[in-house]
């Protein structure tokens, strides 16, 4: 390979390296990083081989070429029982198609194992799965999945790790609240306003809530949505933390001043009294 | 031995080559397009008929069937003619056929811009363009067997099995895949329908595949590798011990496209287990093209035809040992969906199909014109620049599809999608998609030096337009060869040689098909699924018109990674009324089979206009012409009609109240628009459209809360 064709690959190659870093920045999680790990050494190695190909066939490489290709090609025929090269003419048809000669080479051995190995797979294969499994593969496969996740969401609940309506509390510190504006600013803004003013969705800053107030009932409209009205379920897509920060920053909405505030809807809302109470009695 | 004088035809070849030539540009130049869009959703430039989805088919069809499909014709006819000993059968047919070809491609390139489209993947082209493909595919056909029945050898070259199977397998598939009701004369529905649909669809895609991009070639590489090479075959008995496995082996795997599909179990085993078995009667193929060149790998390296042939034989190995990977459950629970199904097909049709075409363009027409190539050096840089652009095409890809696949999956500790957002796993493989357009212009220049090196290379030389041949006539008892007797016999026999195939073939498809139509309890009804509303069925034509298919599935997999994210997963009874299906392959942009009531109908309007109000930083094309178009209703008699004609339970006569219904149908959506200060119309395309997105999935809607 020539030297300017070397730079030029070298440049490239660090160049598609260091673009390749900002996609899997963002990510975290063990098998992610396995998977990055796995995924640049397949990379390296796929250049590598492009690499070594332009060494083997480049024109003024004969040498080389053979020193490169020769032990592989001693090798394959090995495991292919070949005829040498050398006596080729006493496996040649004599008979041409357009000066196109035919050998009866042998079928390799590995290419028979091959063949006839994986027809054996594919038929233990079906067996397993359709004669003495249940064949209903893929159906159980997700019940397990599910059930598998039903279980550690149990464990969580229980922990109470993981929140919901009835365990949630009003979060009144500034990380909890700021946190809070950037979920909303990233999935709420497009119905509510980027105020909380309303657009297509109502005014989330006014007394008036149409499926109550309180840190509660706002958990609960996020949480599970108003499908009938347009409001989209939350919980598939936010943790209960974060539910519960969105809500916070929606309640300390409460009061402010909108640019375009959208006219009241539902009720007006108070804190319950026995709410309160307890608070005090605590 | 009296020896008889005649010519081979030139002159179809070289018509064959150039039309390759051309629409290898043109479709090549649309894919950059596509690819750009992906990023710069603005390419555009606002004209409906240059969108992602319309242009997307133009591009797959464009190198498919104009591009590979003229290189194949071109190699056919030079080939067959050599190694028959004879002229063409029929001049004249020649020509049609050469003609036809064109004027498929060139109603093609026009009705796929104006949204003129089946939605079934490389069967995309309406029924009257589909009756024109079978009329000039027999023309092909006539033609093929006319030359062999004429042919001065006593044998049929392995190159011909492959044009044998070519044709006998292309014509089964478009047949079975393309038979659907016309509603007009550019609109029709596909006779099946939903699960049964898509088993059909990816039976005949997965074989479009096998029998278009794959038998064609081999047989090419049978001829034009040796020849470029100058050795032998390696092994005759491995050229037939592959030959019949594969294409008896191939038409099996078609399901492997719809693993974890509603598609009944059985059959999506039966897709893994044949892909597997498909190794190694694929790499035989390889092997037989690699191991001819034992003895001449000394010429790789300075001769630039052999450079093409090897990457493509090794590019074609690739692609076939990654496919059956790809059939695992396992791993195409990863990868389907994503762009690395992109990647593995771009292997194939850059490397396999690309580079070997390259190499039998510059092998070809010095030859033709009875000159040397212009310039070696140029065929060099030309070889280096493609396969770099592979490189950059493909590994980008890879990394993309993986990437986002693990988005798309991943929990966090408390068990909610890390990434609920699906746009956020698109804007993460964007710097991909910049990479992937760079392979794809690198690629694209190479045909530039291509072009100007043959061109040279012709004008150096004198075109010879009827090459002069001699060869002895065929003889009744002359029999060369002593061993492999069984084959030989066949070998004589062209036309059981065809009914042999043909019945190799049709083994496979008849066992999944039949089934799946006959057998009941492998489509499960749901009583809760009723047919589309007049409205809705428009809105579908329309999906279906701006390709949505192309970006959007609808076909929620059992995962619960899926499940979380859309829904319930989706059941074979679900689509019973699906005339065509439309679960697609491609998650550009988030599955949309529980669409229906998930965003209000305000959402979706605003979203159309310009997806970007919505989502900030999303890659889909704006659709403001849905905003202002009429809805031709004109049509919904006639498609309620040909609905009723498929099975789907519309009442008698109810075609005569359908726009009734329409309208008040699409007066509710107005009026709900209106109130959220829009200020839409009732008869307007969007109107539609929304109709049916409300639709999707809501059958069986199941309430989130309960899956846990």
């Amino acid at each position: 390979m020539k030297t300017k064709n070397k730079i030029w690959f070298s440049v490239l190659l660090v160049l598609f390296t260091f673009i390749s870093q900002p996609v899997f920045a963002a990510q975290t999680g063990d098998n992610l990083d396995a998977v990055v790990q796995i995924m640049l050494v397949i990379t390296i190695l796929v250049i590598a081989f492009v690499l070594w190909l332009a060494v083997v066939y480049s024109e003024k490489n004969d040498v080389k070429g053979k020193t490169f290709l020769e032990p592989a090609h001693k090798f394959f025929s090995w495991i292919s029982s070949s005829t040498p090269i050398e006596k080729e003419k006493d496996i040649l048809f004599h008979h041409d198609f357009d000066g196109i000669h035919e050998l009866d080479n042998k079928v390799p051995p590995w290419f028979n194992f091959l063949f006839y190995g994986t027809i054996v797979w594919g038929i233990i294969y079906m067996l397993v799965f359709h004669v003495f499994g249940d064949g209903q593969i893929q159906a159980n496969e997700y019940k397990m999945e599910i059930q598998q996740a039903a279980f550690e969401k149990e464990i969580l609940i229980k922990s109470g790790t993981f929140l919901n309506e009835e365990t949630v509390t009003l979060l009144t510190d500034a990380a909890g609240i700021s946190e809070g504006k950037n979920i909303f600013q990233k999935n709420c803004i497009s119905c509510h306003a980027a105020d909380g003013g309303g657009l297509v969705g109502p005014n989330l800053t006014d007394d008036y809530w149409i499926n109550g107030g309180g840190i509660k009932n706002v958990f609960k409209t996020i949480k599970y949505g108003v499908p009938a009205k347009g409001m989209i379920t939350w919980q598939t897509q936010l943790d209960p933390n974060k539910i519960q920060q969105v809500a916070s920053y929606i309640i300390s909405l409460h009061g402010t001043k909108p640019a375009n505030p959208k006219a009241p809807q539902g009720t007006k809302w108070e804190e319950p009294k026995a709410d309160s109470v307890k608070t005090i009695s605590k | 031995m009296q020896v008889e004088k005649f010519s081979y035809d030139n002159q179809i070849v070289k018509q064959f080559m150039i039309a390759s030539v051309v629409f290898a540009i043109v479709g090549m130049l649309v894919g950059l397009i596509i690819a750009v869009q992906l990023y710069v959703p603005e390419l555009n430039f606002g004209i409906q008929y240059l969108t992602f989805g319309r242009i997307r088919p133009l591009h797959t069809n464009a190198v498919i069937f104009a591009f590979v499909g003229n290189i194949i014709f071109a190699g056919v006819y030079y080939s067959l003619q050599r190694v028959c000993k004879t002229r063409m059968w029929n001049d004249k047919l020649s020509q049609f056929h050469f003609w036809g070809w064109q004027l498929i491609i060139l109603a093609a390139a026009i009705t796929l811009p104006l949204g003129i489209t089946t939605s079934k993947e490389y069967a995309e082209l309406e029924w009257p363009i589909d009756l024109m493909i079978a009329v000039v595919w027999l023309s092909f056909g006539a033609n093929l067997f006319g030359t062999i029945l004429k042919r001065r050898e006593k044998h049929i070259y392995v190159a011909v099995w492959f044009y044998i199977a070519t044709f006998v397998t292309i014509t089964v598939l478009h047949v079975v895949n393309s038979i659907e009701l016309p509603v007009s004369l550019f609109k029709s529905y596909s006779v099946y329908a939903g699960v049964q649909d898509a088993l059909v669809q990816w039976w005949y895609g997965h074989n479009a595949v096998a029998f278009f991009l794959t038998t064609p070639y081999l047989g090419l590489m049978y001829y034009f590798l040796p020849k470029a090479a100058n050795r032998p075959v390696y092994s005759y008995r491995l050229s037939i011990l592959h030959f019949w496995a594969l294409i008896f082996i191939y038409i099996w795997a078609g399901p492997h496209h719809l693993l974890y599909s509603a598609l009944p179990d059985w059959a999506q085993s039966l897709g893994t287990v044949f892909s597997i078995m498909l190794i190694a009667p694929s790499w035989g193929g390889m092997l037989n093209g690699l191991l001819t060149l034992r003895g001449a790998w000394d010429r790789v390296r300075d001769n630039p035809i052999l450079k093409f042939m090897v990457v493509a034989v090794t590019a074609y190995g690739m692609a076939t040992f990654e496919g059956p990977m790809l059939s695992l459950k396992s791993v195409n629970a990863i990868s389907h969906f994503t762009d690395w199904t992109i990647a593995h097909v771009h292997i194939g049709a850059l490397g396999w199909n690309g580079m070997l075409s390259f190499g039998i363009l510059y092998w070809m027409i010095p030859k033709m014109w009875g000159t040397e190539l212009y310039s070696k050096k140029l065929a060099n840089s030309h070889f280096w620049i493609s396969t770099l652009g592979i490189v950059f095409y493909a590994v980008p890809m890879y990394w993309a599809g993986i990437a986002q696949s693990l988005m798309w999956k991943q929990f966090t500790p408390l068990g909610v999608l890390q990434y609920p957002n699906f746009l956020e796993t698109t804007l993460q493989i964007i710097p991909m998609y910049i990479i992937r357009s760079f392979g794809g212009l690198l690629y694209f220049a190479g045909m530039f030096m291509l072009v100007y090196n043959l061109i040279k290379t012709a004008k150096a030389g004198k075109f010879i337009k009827n090459e002069e041949a001699e060869a002895a006539p065929y003889e009744k008892d002359a029999d060369k060869f002593k061993r492999g007797m069984i084959h030989r016999w066949l070998e004589k026999r062209p036309v059981k040689f065809a009914l042999l195939a043909l019945v190799v073939v049709l083994i496979g498809g008849l066992v999944e098909l039949v089934p799946t139509f006959l057998i009941k309890s492998n489509i499960p009804t749901i009583a809760a699924v009723k047919p589309y509303s007049p409205l809705e069925l428009q809105g579908r034509d329309i999906y279906i018109r701006e390709g949505c298919v192309s970006c959007h599935s609808q076909l929620v997999r059992p995962f619960r990674s899926e499940t979380e994210r859309y829904g319930e997963y989706s059941k074979a009874g679900e689509y019973v009324y699906d005339h065509p299906f439309l679960w697609g392959s491609k998650r550009t942009g988030p599955d949309l089979a529980r669409e229906g009531n998930k965003y209000p109908n305000v959402w979706h309007y605003l979203h159309m206009e310009d997806p970007r109000q919505m989502s900030p930083g999303s890659i889909m094309p704006r659709f403001p012409w849905l905003l202002t178009q009429t809805l031709d209703i004109s049509t919904t008699p006639a498609k309620i009609n040909a609905m009723r004609s498929l099975g789907v339970p519309y009442e008698i006569g109810y075609e005569n109240f359908a726009n009734q219904d329409l309208q008040k149908q699409a007066d509710v959506i107005t009026q709900d628009l209106i109130k959220n200060g829009i200020p839409a119309e009732p008869d307007k395309d969007i109107i539609a459209l929304i109709a049916y997105l409300q639709r999707l999935g809501t059958d069986i809607k199941v309430n989130q809360a309960t899956i846990k």
